[in-house]
Formats: C-alpha cells, sequence, structure tokens
C-alpha cells in the first residue's frame, strides 16, 4: 500500500486540492450552519405565550350583501364540512364556535350598584383553544357563576379610543376583572339571571367567551329548538405558513381573521431563509465535489499507465482505486471534523447575543446539524468512491 | 492450471490474410504446465499480441483461449486478477517497470501483493543478476539491461503455473542471459511450471520441449 501511495500521489496537483478543501469547508459550514441556526432561533418562535403562537386560524364564510338581506347561503359550518376540515392534512384540530341562541344582557356595577346595561352575546370554543389560565375556566350547572373572557382589543378600544375622548377613566384587566356583571337570560319563556365576571382577556379569540359547558347548557335551557351551527371555527394547524391552507380556504371560499398570521409569516421566512442559505452551501459544496472530480480526473488519467501495470501484475481494480479513494474520504472526514469545529465556535458567539435578547429561550440541539454533516460526509464520500472505481474500471476495460 | 489451449486464435487483425503460416495462430495449441516452449517469430507476426490475450489484456481476438478448458472470454475481473496473481506470471517486453520507483520498490510492489518471497532470497537475486549495488537506485538511471533482470525478479516474486516472458534477453550479453535462464528455470522447476518464451531473433538457451513458429 505504502508503495502503491508512493506511485500514486505523483501528480497531486495541491492548489487543485486546497481549493477544493476551502470551497467544500466553505460549502459545508454554510450548510450545516443554516440549519443549526434555524434550530436555535426557532423555539423563539414556538415560545407558548412569548412571541405569539402562530398556529390557530379562525374561519368564517364570507359575508354577502345577499347574506344582509335574508338570501344565499346561511353561512354557518356543517358537520360534514368541519369533518372534511379536520382531515386536511395541514390541520391539527378543528374548534366549533357556538353561539348563544337566546337574548342576553348584562348590566355592570360596583359593588352591586347597576351602572351600565347592554344587550350581548356569547360564545364558546372547546377549553383546549382558549389562551388564558384555565383554573378559574369552569362551569357546571347549578352555578350562579359564570366565567367571562374578553378581547383583549375591546379594553384596548375603550382605554385609548373611547375613555380617552369621554374623560372617562382608563381601566386596567384587574380593575375591569373586579367588575361583578349580572346577566340576564331570556328564552323559551324563562328570564333568570346569573352573576358573571371577567376572568381574562384573549388575544386569540375575538369574540365574548363562555365556558363551553355553560353555552350548552343555556342553549338547551332557553333556546332548546334553535339549532347551534358554529358560523365561525378555529384551526390549529401545524405550520401556518402552509400554502395548502390557504389554497383549501380560498377554495372553499372561507374567509380568515389575519392578524395572527405575522408570526406565522416569520417562521416561515426564518424557514425560507435558512433554505436558501443552505441550498447555496450546497450548490457551494456540490461545486467543490465537482473541482475534487475533476482533479481526481486528471489524477487519474496522467497516472493511468501505472495504474494499468498495477492491473497486469496482479492487483485488482478495487486496490488500485483504493488510495484514492482513501485520499478523498480522508479529506472529507477532515472536513467534516473542521466544520463541526467552526460550527460550533460561530454558535457560541451567536448564542450569547440571542440570549442577551430571549434570556428565557430554550437552546436548540446540535445534534441535527452534527446528523446531516456526517449524512452530507457519508454521501460526498459514498459518490466519490463509486466514480474513482468507475474510472479505474475504464482502465480495466481499455 | 495445468493447461493454456489456444483454439483456432487469431488476432482480429490478421482476419482477412490467407497467407498464414503458423504453429500457432488457427491451430490447436495446448501448452502444459512443467514444459517449456520457445515461440519463434519475426517482427509484426503477433508476438506480443499473443501474450495480451494470455494475460487478458486485449480481447481483440477470433476463437478461443481455454484455461484447463474454460474459456477465458467467460472470465470475469475477479477471475483475471486471480489468474494473473497466482497462476500466469508475465515478463512484459516493454517491462512496464515503475521509473519512480527504486530497482527493489519496484520487486516489493508486486511482492506486497503476493508476499511470496523473503527479502533475502529477492536480494539474493539481484546479488546473482550483478546488479546488487543497484538495488536502491531508482530504475530509470538504470540501462535498459538491468532493467530487464529486475523486471524478471518482479516476475518471479508470485506463484504461478506458466511464465510468460516476452523477448526476455534482448540486451543482455551471454553471461546475464546464462545467468537468467538458470534463475528462471530454477524457480519454474520448484513451482512445476511451464515456460513460455518468445524470441525475435536471439533466445534464451534451454532445453526447450517444443519450439512453436509463430
Amino acid at each position: 500500500m505504502r508503495l502503491v501511495w508512493k506511485l500514486l500521489r505523483r501528480h497531486i496537483s495541491l492548489p487543485q486540492f486546497a481549493g477544493f478543501f476551502f470551497a467544500n469547508l466553505l460549502g459545508l459550514l454554510i450548510v450545516l450552519l443554516s440549519l443549526q441556526f434555524y434550530q436555535d432561533v426557532k423555539p423563539v418562535f414556538d415560545e407558548e405565550d412569548g412571541f405569539i403562537r402562530p398556529d390557530y386560524l379562525i374561519l368564517s364564510k364570507r359575508i354577502s350583501a345577499l347574506n344582509t338581506i335574508g338570501l344565499g347561503s346561511v353561512g354557518t359550518f356543517s358537520e360534514r364540512e368541519m369533518k372534511e376540515l379536520e382531515s386536511q392534512p395541514f390541520a391539527k384540530r378543528v374548534g366549533a364556535f357556538t353561539a348563544s341562541q337566546y337574548k342576553v344582557s348584562c348590566s355592570m356595577g360596583i359593588d352591586g350598584v347597576a351602572q351600565i346595561g347592554t344587550e350581548m352575546f356569547f360564545e364558546s370554543v372547546p377549553d383546549a383553544f382558549v389562551d388564558v389560565d384555565l383554573q378559574k375556566w369552569h362551569f357546571s350547572e347549578g352555578d350562579d357563576f359564570v366565567p367571562i373572557i374578553l378581547p383583549k382589543t375591546y379594553l384596548a378600544i375603550y382605554n385609548f379610543g373611547f375613555a380617552q375622548s369621554q374623560n372617562l377613566p382608563k381601566l386596567s384587566e384587574g380593575v375591569v376583572g373586579m367588575v361583578e356583571m349580572t346577566i340576564s337570560m331570556r328564552g323559551n319563556g324563562l328570564n333568570e339571571y346569573i352573576k358573571g365576571r371577567v376572568i381574562g382577556f384573549s388575544t386569540r379569540l375575538n369574540t365574548i367567551l363562555a365556558p363551553e359547558s355553560f353555552i350548552r347548557w343555556s342553549n338547551a335551557r332557553y333556546a332548546p329548538d334553535e339549532a347551534a351551527e358554529p358560523s365561525r371555527i378555529i384551526l390549529e394547524v401545524s405550520n401556518p405558513a402552509d400554502d395548502a391552507i390557504v389554497e383549501y380556504i380560498n377554495r372553499k371560499g372561507y374567509e380568515m381573521e389575519d392578524d395572527k398570521l405575522d408570526a406565522g409569516r416569520m417562521t416561515f421566512f426564518l424557514r425560507l431563509a435558512s433554505g436558501i442559505v443552505m441550498l447555496v452551501g450546497l450548490l457551494i459544496s456540490l461545486l467543490s465535489f465537482y473541482i475534487l472530480m475533476l482533479s481526481v480526473y486528471l489524477l487519474v488519467e496522467k497516472n493511468t499507465e501505472k495504474m494499468r501495470t498495477l492491473l497486469l501484475i496482479g492487483y485488482s481494480p478495487a486496490r488500485v482505486a483504493m488510495p484514492y479513494q482513501l485520499l478523498t474520504i480522508g479529506m472529507n472526514a477532515v472536513l467534516l471534523f473542521l466544520a463541526a469545529g467552526v460550527l460550533w465556535y460561530i454558535r457560541t458567539l451567536y448564542l450569547q447575543r440571542l440570549h442577551a435578547v430571549f434570556p428565557q429561550m430554550a437552546e436548540g440541539s446540535i445534534l441535527p446539524a452534527l446528523m446531516l454533516g456526517v449524512v452530507l460526509f457519508m454521501v460526498i464520500s459514498l459518490a466519490n468512491a463509486i466514480i474513482i472505481r468507475h474510472r479505474i474500471n475504464i482502465i480495466w476495460k481499455n | 492450471m495445468n493447461s493454456i489451449h489456444l483454439d483456432n486464435t487469431l488476432p482480429n487483425v490478421f482476419l482477412q490474410r490467407t497467407d498464414l503460416q503458423s504453429d500457432i495462430w488457427r491451430q490447436h495449441v495446448t501448452l502444459e504446465k512443467g514444459k517449456s516452449y520457445l515461440v519463434e517469430a519475426s517482427s509484426g507476426t503477433g508476438k506480443s499480441s499473443l501474450c495480451s490475450f494470455i494475460i487478458g489484456y486485449r480481447k481483440d481476438f477470433d476463437g478461443k483461449i481455454l484455461f484447463d478448458g474454460k474459456d477465458s472470454l467467460g472470465f470475469k475481473t475477479s477471475d483475471w486478477t486471480k489468474l494473473r496473481q497466482s497462476h500466469i506470471s508475465m515478463l512484459f517486453q516493454e517491462l512496464r517497470l515503475f521509473p519512480e520507483l527504486t530497482a527493489m520498490e519496484n520487486v516489493e510492489i508486486k511482492n506486497s501483493l503476493t508476499h511470496f518471497k523473503q527479502k533475502k532470497e529477492i536480494e539474493g537475486w539481484f546479488e546473482a543478476l550483478g546488479i546488487a549495488e543497484k538495488m536502491q537506485s531508482p530504475v530509470r538511471l538504470m540501462s535498459f539491461g538491468q532493467q530487464q533482470r529486475v523486471a524478471m525478479i518482479r516476475a518471479l516474486v508470485q506463484p504461478f503455473d506458466f511464465l510468460l516472458a516476452d523477448e526476455p534477453i534482448s540486451h543482455l550479453d551471454e553471461t546475464n542471459s546464462r545467468m537468467m535462464a538458470d534463475i528462471m528455470m530454477e524457480e519454474a522447476r520448484r513451482q512445476g511450471a511451464g515456460i513460455v518464451i518468445t524470441s525475435i531473433g536471439k533466445h534464451m538457451e534451454l532445453a526447450y520441449d517444443k519450439t512453436l513458429c509463430l
């Protein structure tokens, strides 16, 4: 082996191999770094409460002028439509908004003194979709108190629009939570009262929310004859940036509340950017692979006669191919280690900065990037080995 | 391997020729293990082609070459490798030494494949053939006659049933040629092998079992 190597290492062009080496180091590093960065930054978007959970969409049917005058489609989602939506690959869970089917009015006061009264309504969604602490979020038949969740935007509208212009005091979430409401429910020949209190504000659900158990009970009691088909549904998706969602929703003529999609778009762009960078890295790797193969071709070409003689004195093609195969595999291995080292170093640098901005951020794993590196190493080495062996086989045949 | 049989063999380039008179081409010839053959030829009669066909380097011939009755056309790469490693040793007319290696390394590169001979024995041959002091010199700096001797030592460091020597002594004087013949015969006898020597004029003085005219 030593002598064969001594023979075949002639004509190895250092500049060519150095060119391959640095080009591939760069390519591999870019590929691994893009994956690693994606891994490390993704948790920022995934955090339950941090940067908006991206994966809830609220759908309704389009309201047209025909609906206004009582014609056109009913604008509610049937059981079948819900099932169909749930069976789509992008859907994780589907929940219906159930509206109260009876008349509701509520009057508010502090310490039992009535202040304001208004007609209103309730809606409910399955508890799993509620983004407020669920500890106080329950109702069972016979309770004389019902918890309510308001959209955060209502408070904002009041505080920054209404209160400011009318010289009314601004309200904090805590103060609103102290306000006790008396809710009157009329229907089915009954007129009953129940106490209610705002227990939280939701950024996800843009409605006046009561627990699902309450709506079910009250609809059965005050409006037993009304069918309660939902007019809005909430959809949990695995990837809100999935094109299939938009395509499906447009095809079905649904409408989507758009406000939650920004974070989704951010993740999408992060993924897109990482993907593009990774692609560039792969392209550089591919080109460097090409350089290496050209160098090896040239090398084989220059050493063809020697290789032919080795074959004629009894060396097998496998043994003749081995020095160059080991050379390329060795180089690939060194590259992998170097790239992993540099990756680790760069990662510590940017992690410091990320931690400064997001101290609670969960750290991504370095394992996927390393695995990708190993997979790339194996694929490239295997390709190298096969191509080299193929060249030797050509010499054998001629 | 006990026999090499040439069954109606003819190089493709001779297919058009009608005036062919040969003991080998278009004949049924069997070369047997343990016997020695001299193939006499004038230039251009396909002497090196014959060697190339037998060693599997070229396949541009008509007819068949059979090793122990097995058609060489059906040989796989691994069969040829095995044949070259342990059944047929070839001393090439153009020597096919590696100019960048020393004389000793040229022999070792083969011996490290076969692990057939001890270094001492190889050194003994260098000694006997009068090129001991050139052992560590790059082979490209040696004369053709010296290189011929190195090539022969390389051909001997493997097990073989047949030794094919293509004009082995074209550049050797009488003494060295005698010496080379002795070493070759001794090794062939030890291995019980057959010897096939080609020549276009000057040939090794051996007690040939048969002389064939190409």
